[in-house]
């Protein structure tokens, strides 16, 4: 960074001298009559030329907070119009030593708006840099609108592709967003996630068998990683998901037995075992799982969905006094969440409001404090969940940040940059907050149809249970009755012991070692 | 609603499909990759050990009834019969009141010394009744099966109390340090087991010249006291309500 820096400085100070020799050239061939009040306007031009050297000195000995208060003020001044670009490109650099990324952002989308042929591209550069590291896709998006490839230095290319591979799959553009996640070259910190990316890609295009040979090769490059890297998780639960697409069903359910249990990945991968386990028809295996999921450990999950696909195996397996309870316990916990879903949507317009709730909501999962909160926990939890939302409430939380450093230096704070940085600080957050509700009130809005939908397929499964117990009580009339005894009923318990395994009767006590490792041993009970 | 309709009629008749095939063979065979391959816990925004207790203790009164051995009680009855009443006010502490009735006579060793020394140890004071304010810091609940269909829930806790031990002639302040097991066989029910060490002024029941037969009857007031350490072990039935 330094030898950067050193290098914009001397060019700092052959550029201005250029540019103002032209202007005096160009001065004399214009007007001629001028060169008399020349004498002062020079004076004062050297003067903050010289004021200008000072600052850049300043950058050069390290002391960034001095040097980006003077460019500041020399970036205001009329007079050096021909150098601003140059003068915010470095008081960008200078606030990126500060760690305030999103100031130095806006002093390089200035620069960007001059077009200056040097500058302008060397702030695309760095404004991407900066926005990558802030999260913000807003200026991101800026800057990579403005991005010519071929001028763009090498290292980072790579980014650019990653970035503009993400705007195409955002935009649906499958094929050419594998394509761009495939350019990332393998030594770039976006490899795997560019990897990740271009499989899920693959997937959205319906081509499953690409997408397992790219997570395959996510997965062999990762290969000697911990089992918990974010990375390998990730690419293990993509195969998965690939192997499900391809309806190879028992590859899939392997694939996603393989997803570690201590990662944050595993409870979406136990869900959506169950649904391969289903159409593998593995029902008990299935019910395992259940079990788990609907522990009082996941009672702040939003899982509407597992509770109904349980059900639809109780009817495989003619258990309808359990289907029941499940139809119950979906209605239960489900209608009051629909109805106050619908409710706050009623009442509520405000952006700011949703906000507000996702705001408590994520206070209440980052603390052991409570929240009074207008929608159920589990709803905001969810919504917290979403990429989107998550991605800009990491965004708001770094702004947060910032504005905490600017806070905590007095003196900065006071000064005219200090101030000018609180004041773009408090805008974008203002802006970020009120995107952040309406990303809300979208995932509410699709919740509601969402709950809508499923309480008509739980409408059908509960006609369903209705017959099944009808014919069941017919035949138990006619004698055609089988029993409930369950699998196990005549297994001794020395046989889990001999075989390695620890045995409990489940008493409806839920022990966090023991989540994941339930089996259902009950049987079927159709004729 | 009709994309619903159709939905479900695909789940069922995929459900009257699949169901004879999925339980064909009723023997408990379970996948390996189903089996338990790690040891480690789930990740959980906010980790708890146990949800849905089936001990719940919090804010709920204790009762119990125990037998009291005193291990290392030389010549008094090292017997004790014992009440005890606590209230719960966390799920991590309770408060009681504990009050215990010793035996009457020596111990089988002090017999022993009279029968070879004609040593009479019934001469010196001995312990009558202790009373105790207890706390427990309940640190361990946990559960252990030991038939296919019993579980017993654990609740594994230290002990520290204040009170008196009142001997027949005086009243001694006396402290104690301990730890606890309950093993809860209902979910009211539970064995109890302590084990307390009782640190408290007590008269050394060794008097030179008085203790036997021919010799001048000691009064209590003869016999030295020094400080005396006594392990305990309780054993009781608890009852939760």
């Amino acid at each position: 960074m330094k030898k950067l820096l050193l290098l914009l400085i001397v060019a700092s100070f052959v550029m201005p001298a250029a540019s103002s020799a032209q202007r005096k050239a160009n001065s004399k061939q214009l007007t001629p009559r001028r060169t008399a009040p020349v004498i002062p306007s020079n004076s004062r031009e050297a003067t903050l030329r010289n004021q200008l050297g000072n600052a850049l000195r300043m950058a050069q000995g390290g002391q960034y907070e001095s040097a980006a208060n003077a460019l500041f003020s020399l970036s205001r001044r009329t007079e050096l119009a021909d150098e601003r670009p140059q003068i915010k490109y470095i008081l960008g650099t200078m606030l990126i030593e500060l760690k305030m990324y999103q100031t130095a952002a806006f002093q390089f989308v200035d620069v960007i708006r001059t077009k200056h042929p040097k500058y302008s591209k060397m702030a695309i550069e760095k404004l991407s840099v900066v926005a990558d590291s802030l999260g913000d896709d807003t200026i991101l998006n800026y800057a990579i609108s403005r991005v010519d490839l071929n001028d763009f230095p090498a290292n980072l290319k790579d980014m650019i592709h990653f970035r503009l591979g993400e705007i195409k799959l955002r935009n649906r553009e499958f094929g050419q967003a594998a394509e761009l996640f495939g350019r990332v070259s393998y030594g770039s910190s976006y490899y795997f996630q560019a990897l990740y990316n271009k499989g899920l890609a693959e997937l959205e295009a319906n081509q499953p068998a690409l997408a397992i040979g790219t997570f395959n090769k996510m997965l062999d490059a990762r290969r000697k990683a911990p089992v918990t890297d974010t990375n390998r998780v990730a690419a293990q639960i993509g195969l998965a998901r690939a192997l499900y697409q391809k309806q190879d069903w028992e590859a899939s359910i392997e694939a996603y037995s393989q997803v570690p249990r201590d990662t944050i990945m595993w409870h979406d991968a136990i869900f959506e075992q169950s649904w391969a386990m289903l159409r593998a028809a593995r029902f008990r295996s299935a019910l395992s799982n259940f079990q788990t999921l609907h522990s009082a450990y996941y009672e702040d999950f939003y899982m509407p969905e597992s509770l109904l696909l349980r059900s639809i195996v109780y009817l495989y397996i003619c258990k309808y006094d359990e289907m029941e309870k499940v139809l119950s316990l979906f209605e239960k916990t489900y209608g009051p969440v629909r109805t106050r879903i619908g409710d706050f949507l009623k009442t509520t317009t405000e952006a700011s409001a949703f906000y507000a709730e996702v705001e408590k909501a994520h206070f209440m999962k980052t603390t052991d404090k409570s929240a009074n909160l207008r929608l159920p926990y589990i709803v905001l939890r969810h919504v917290l969940d979403q990429g989107d939302v998550k991605r800009s409430m990491h965004y708001i939380e770094k702004l947060n940040q910032e504005r905490s450093r600017v806070e905590a230096n007095s003196s900065f704070r006071a000064s005219p940059l200090g101030q000018y940085a609180l004041k773009i600080l408090s805008n974008r957050g203002r802006n970020a907050k009120f995107a952040v509700g309406d990303m809300v009130k979208a995932h509410l809005l699709n919740m509601r149809v969402e709950l809508r939908d499923l309480y008509e397929q739980a409408g059908f499964i509960r006609y369903e249970m209705i017959t099944g117990r009808k014919e069941s009580i017919k035949k138990k009339i006619a004698g055609k009755d089988i029993g409930t005894e369950q699998i196990d009923e005549k297994v001794d318990r020395q046989f889990y012991i001999q075989n390695g395994y620890e045995y409990y009767p489940f008493k409806g006590e839920y022990w966090l070692d023991e989540v994941g490792n339930y089996h259902y041993l009950g049987k079927q009970s159709c004729e | 609603m009709l994309k619903n309709g159709f939905k479900a009629v695909v789940v069922i008749v995929l459900a009257l499909l699949l169901h004879k095939a999925a339980f064909a063979a009723e023997v408990v065979d379970l996948p390996p990759e189903e089996l338990a391959q790690e040891s480690v816990l789930p990740v959980f925004d906010k980790p708890v050990s146990v949800k849905n207790r089936n001990i719940i203790t919090d804010g709920r009164f204790e009762t119990d009834v125990f037998y009291g051995y005193a291990m290392t009680e030389p010549i008094a009855n090292v017997s004790k019969i014992g009440l005890g009443i606590y209230y719960n006010t966390s799920e991590s502490s309770a408060w009681g009141l504990l009050l215990a009735k010793n035996s009457s006579g020596l111990s089988s060793y002090a017999d022993q010394l009279n029968q070879q020394f004609s040593l009479q140890f019934d001469r010196a004071p001995s312990p009558d009744m202790t009373g105790m304010i207890d706390y427990n810091l309940k640190a361990f609940y946990g559960k252990m099966s030991i038939t296919k269909s019993v579980v017993f829930n654990t609740l594994l806790y230290g002990s520290a109390s204040v009170g008196a031990v009142k001997y027949v002639h005086k009243t001694y302040p006396a402290v104690a340090l301990g730890l606890g097991q309950k093993f809860y066989f209902t979910k009211n029910w539970a064995f109890r087991f302590d084990l307390r060490l009782y640190a408290h002024q007590a008269p050394v029941p060794f008097l030179a010249g008085r203790l036997k037969p021919a010799e001048p009857v000691p009064n209590y007031s003869d016999f030295q006291e020094r400080l005396t350490l006594t392990t305990n072990l309780d054993v009781g039935l608890s009852y939760l309500f």
